[in-house]
């Protein structure tokens, strides 16, 4: 597939797609988020982007208690189906949080992404612990 | 780019009734790598959009049908044409104007607007070309919405044998098989009452689009077997339309393609290097970057091997200081100026050293050999005054003088 590369999506996506999200901020300053599945810190821009960035990073809540790290793998770009590495994680959490540091940093695959990665870990993890009380969250990131 | 050899091959999904040995792979027709314009095709499409508009007007009579005339002035009323006449409501009421009751609106709309617009043959061609390109691209698809997570490979490329299917259960088994299904329930799941207006002007539902079904063959079975599934629509190859591939001016519609329908796409729309067999002397339009990938063009051996090493200390400007007040700085540019202080400074100390002297001399008191030592002097003095001047030889002052000389 002539990879087309993430500069060239960025290019065309950053103004308008379906998952950005704006809001808050005072008339056009508004904060810009995106839902997209393979984005760690829900935020719209290149870096965090999971549109525009072959090799992407996410962490999200599974069934019961479990974490799921997925990474794209980057030589099947135009499978969607078979686009991820999934794994489902049900370590305690400092195990889980050395697996994603594995993961994303000790093996290059995008180390600018450990803080982010961490972060999400940790709040992830810490909303599985609270599911019984308080109404139900939308994950509107679902995947 | 070495196109033809290097060519990516896009695996053909195969259907339950295909047999094994069909299951294969295409190349990919060079459509699919053409520059992606979202300009162009936001520019087209709103053109293109316009061309399918019903004209609309007022009656061009409304709100003249009356032999209004002003009063003039004098009657305490405004100078607006009124109604003649009597014996109802209307009479005196004012007509004719955009502000009045019955009157007629401001501007009326005109049947003779211009409705349509031209778009170039080329413009419209690159438009199409750039949104089949777009449609090859994952994050584009899913960027524009389509839910594309269980798709086996994007283009999406199913056998011929789909084209035979007649039944619409059977349709919707063939989109359960590639993974489509996801899009078109979307599709199904969005159908509802539009807010607005446009519910009570025929427009009343509004619904997401769902997958686009490409077919080769003409009159295939798959037209009919798909037509009814919500969110689907289907086309021919030869008679791709904008308004259907990039929906909303937006690009990355998800497209199902039949095997033949894949095939022919290089005869019609051509390769970068030969002409297009069906749009007369077209070539397929040329990228302004062929390689638009930045990072990788930025870390390439041939431009870092050239780049001079970053400058990780950043030189920031020092703090000016006064020489007037700042002896250091002032050295940096006068060197002599120590000497010059310090003969200044050594100055000024024999000069307070001598006024001093001088005063304390004045302030003390004198000793009586000193004291004794002036008044003699004074006195020889006065005596060398007047020997010395003329005064004395003047009889008359002798007396005054009191000198014996």
């Amino acid at each position: 597939m002539a990879t087309v590369p993430g500069q060239l999506i960025w290019e065309i996506v950053k103004k308008n797609n379906s998952f950005l999200v704006k809001e808050f901020g005072n008339g056009t300053a508004s904060v810009k988020f995106s839902k997209e599945p393979n984005n760690l810190y829900n935020i719209h821009s290149f870096k965090h982007s999971g549109l525009a960035n072959k090799k992407t990073v996410t962490i999200q809540p599974g069934k019961d208690q479990t974490v799921v790290l997925a990474t794209t793998k980057t030589k099947k770009q135009n499978k969607p189906s078979t686009l991820l590495n999934k794994s489902v994680m049900k370590k305690e959490f400092h195990r889980m949080a050395k697996a994603v540091s594995n993961q994303v940093c000790d093996n290059y695959y995008r180390p600018d992404l450990k803080k982010a990665a961490l972060a999400r870990l940790s709040v992830v993890h810490r909303s599985l612990k609270v599911a019984k009380s308080g109404s139900k969250k939308r994950n509107r990131q679902s995947s | 780019m070495s196109a033809a050899a290097a060519r990516p091959l896009v695996t053909v999904q195969s259907l339950e009734s295909d047999m094994a040995t069909d299951a294969n792979s295409v190349p990919l027709p060079d459509v699919m790598k053409a520059a992606i314009r979202p300009d162009i095709v936001t520019f087209v499409h709103g053109q293109i959009s316009k061309n399918a508009r019903q004209p609309y007007a007022v009656s061009k009579r409304a709100g003249h049908q009356t032999s209004a005339e002003s009063w003039g002035t004098g009657r305490a009323v405004s100078r607006i044409p009124r109604v003649a006449g009597g014996g109802t409501h209307r009479a005196g009421q004012g007509a004719f104007g955009n502000m009045c009751r019955g009157g007629r609106m401001f501007a009326p709309t005109k049947i003779w607007r211009r409705w349509h617009r031209q778009v170039n043959v080329t413009q419209k061609r690159h438009a199409v070309v750039s949104a089949i390109a777009a449609s090859a691209v994952p994050s584009l698809v899913l960027a524009r919405g389509h839910k594309i997570e269980e798709v086996p490979e994007l283009p999406l490329v199913v056998s011929d044998a789909a084209e035979a299917v007649e039944k619409t259960s059977a349709a919707l088994k063939v989109l359960k098989q590639i993974g489509a299904h996801p899009d078109a329930e979307k599709a199904k799941d969005s159908q509802a009452i539009r807010a607005g207006k446009g519910k009570a002007r025929n427009r009343r539902y509004v619904s997401r689009k769902g997958p686009l079904v490409v077919y080769g063959n003409e009159g295939a079975k798959l037209v009919k077997a798909f037509r009814n599934i919500p969110g689907v629509e289907i086309a021919h190859v030869s008679r791709l339309n904008l308004l259907k591939l990039a929906p909303g001016g937006h690009i990355g519609r998800f497209i199902i393609w039949t095997k033949s329908a894949f095939q022919q796409l290089d005869a019609i729309y051509g390769t970068f290097d030969k002409l297009s067999e069906k749009k007369n002397g077209y070539v397929l339009p040329r990228a302004k970057m062929v390689n638009a990938d930045l990072a990788r063009i930025i870390n390439s051996d041939e431009v870092q091997s050239v780049v001079a090493p970053i400058k990780k200390e950043v030189k920031r400007a020092p703090l000016k200081k006064n020489p007037l007040k700042n002896l250091g700085v002032m050295l940096k540019l006068n060197p002599y100026a120590k000497a010059a202080k310090r003969m200044a400074l050594l100055a000024e100390a024999q000069r307070v050293k001598a006024k001093q002297d001088k005063l304390d001399k004045k302030r003390k008191p004198i000793t009586k050999e000193e004291a004794s030592a002036i008044n003699s002097a004074s006195k020889s003095w006065y005596k060398t005054m007047i020997s010395d001047s003329d005064y004395t030889e003047f009889e008359n002052f002798t007396k005054w003088l009191g000198a014996s000389q």
